[in-house]
């Protein structure tokens, strides 16, 4: 068959495929990143004792790929049917959306722990003080000058591991979750025509190419404060300084 | 004759790190209008003395009072630390490195106190900033950001910056130390005016020029203890202890 023909045949299920890896996705690097700050303080100032369950974990999610984790979830939580219909959670591991939600929850949290453990690490000790010396709050100095610090050193790695973590939603259509790898495999098991394979790894490109973009875009506004040589900025008046 | 109001209360300041003590008691108090100069020796324990009035150090033991709020420390433990804050915000601070923001424009770096501690409104932290900006002679750079700048200009910025808490007294980490010698001139510049409109300064400094022509009081540590104080006049025409002696014959 003609690549076009199947293209024009099954693109709605393409185009729902495509939508879940993109909420699959989105949904858990969010997650993730609602618990990734408060975990990657605990790796910055708690003591090593109380910081080891965390790094147990931490070291776990990194150290075992994703496919295993995500069987764990979805298998392992099988056996403990009985338990988790008690505790009025089956009804959340039944669904393969969920487990397979859960599991990159888990895993993108500990990459994203780490990363932003590394950018909060790089915040100049001076601006913090400085931060102090003026007389605002712990609680305060985080929001206004650590995190948002910390952030834009963490932020080219962070959209890699979105990217990556974008990849890894395809293992989902393995335990079932119709995402753009699953109605692929989905449509092949009908069609047998190899070429709707290359049509999604083409989507696959497309994603990773627009967020890309996206993120440069974000990561330009973020980095305005940095001067780089040779590039003139817009803002910057063009009359040259006289020195005082 | 009344004396100023007391700004600051330094008593009996201690600092150890790990068996090494740095500072072994020092007590210090300013008036309104003082400017004092903190002079000695690297490893005299200057920095680290002034960086224990606004606890960026924590003392080992001591007490520090400023605006009636009262710190006491006792073996490392601060006794009221809630009142740390509270000094913290009537003590602007001025670092060597200046430690401005980077990721906030010039204005922004000034507006952040008094929106963040003092709760004041933008328009009205905005005019203050622009205002300040203007004093410092750097009203044109308002919205570029701190990497910008020269040395010099960076640390204008950062006097702006502690001038819009309106603080009690500025503390000076060795202000110039980072610059180079032809921008020294611009900052000390905003220092002596700010000595003139009866500012109480507090400044660790290794500028002679500074600690004898503007200051009204000298304070020369040596080893973690004061050894000499008094008015510089006095103090540099006829040194009284060895070590202050030996310290001029060194740097002038």
């Amino acid at each position: 068959m003609n690549p076009m023909d199947i293209l024009i045949q099954y693109w709605p299920r393409l185009l729902d495929g495509t939508l879940m890896t993109i909420k699959l996705t989105l949904l858990g690097a969010l997650i993730a990143g609602m618990v990734s700050p408060f975990f990657a303080l605990v790796r910055v100032h708690s003591s090593p004792i109380a910081q080891a369950p965390l790094r147990l974990y931490i070291s776990f999610m990194r150290g075992t790929p994703i496919l295993a984790q995500l069987f764990l979830i979805f298998y392992g939580s099988g056996q403990f049917r009985p338990f988790l219909q008690e505790w009025g959670l089956w009804a959340f591991f039944r669904d393969p959306f969920n487990c397979a939600l859960l599991a990159f929850v888990l895993n993108s949290t500990a990459y994203q722990t780490e990363i932003l453990r590394g950018g909060i690490m790089g915040v100049p000790q001076g601006e913090i003080e400085a931060a102090k010396a003026i007389g605002m709050s712990r609680a305060r100095a985080l929001r206004r000058v650590i995190f948002p610090h910390a952030y834009r050193i963490a932020w080219p790695a962070l959209g890699n591991e979105v990217i990556l973590l974008m990849k890894a939603s395809a293992l989902a259509s393995i335990v079932t979750v119709f995402d753009l790898m699953g109605r692929t495999r989905q449509i092949f098991s009908r069609s047998f025509d190899f070429s709707v394979y290359l049509w999604a790894a083409l989507i696959y490109l497309c994603i990773t190419a627009i967020f890309v973009l996206l993120w440069h875009q974000s990561e330009r506004r973020l980095s305005r404060h940095i001067d780089r040589p040779g590039k003139p900025r817009a803002h910057v008046p063009a009359k040259k300084e006289t020195q005082a | 004759m009344t004396q100023p109001e007391l700004i600051l209360k330094a008593e009996d300041i201690h600092k150890s790190f790990g068996s090494l003590e740095v500072l072994k008691g020092i007590s210090l108090e300013a008036r309104k209008h003082d400017v004092i100069s903190i002079l000695g020796s690297s490893g005299s324990g200057k920095s680290t003395f002034l960086r224990c009035l606004n606890f960026l150090e924590t003392p080992t033991s001591g007490k520090v009072t400023v605006h009636g709020e009262e710190v006491l420390v006792k073996n490392g433990k601060p006794e009221n630390a809630r009142h740390i804050e509270e000094i913290r915000s009537h003590l602007g601070m001025v670092f060597q490195q200046f430690n401005l923001w980077t990721h906030r424009t010039v204005l922004e770096n000034v507006m952040e106190g008094p929106i963040q501690v003092k709760r004041e409104s933008k328009a009205e932290a905005r005019d203050k900033a622009e205002a300040l900006l203007n004093r410092v002679g750097l009203e044109e750079r308002m919205d570029m950001y701190p990497s910008q700048l020269s040395g010099g200009q960076q640390q204008r910025v950062a006097i702006a910056r502690a001038l819009a808490m309106e603080p009690d007294a500025i503390l000076f980490d060795e202000p110039t130390s980072a610059l180079d010698p032809e921008l020294v001139g611009e900052v000390l510049k905003v220092m002596q005016d700010l000595a003139a409109e009866g500012r109480t300064m507090i400044v660790v400094t290794h500028e002679m020029g500074f600690a004898r022509e503007v200051s009204s009081e000298v304070v020369f540590l040596h080893e973690g203890r004061i050894a000499e104080q008094g008015p510089p006049a006095e103090m540099f025409a006829n040194p009284k202890t060895e070590e202050f002696q030996r310290f001029i014959a060194k740097v002038m």
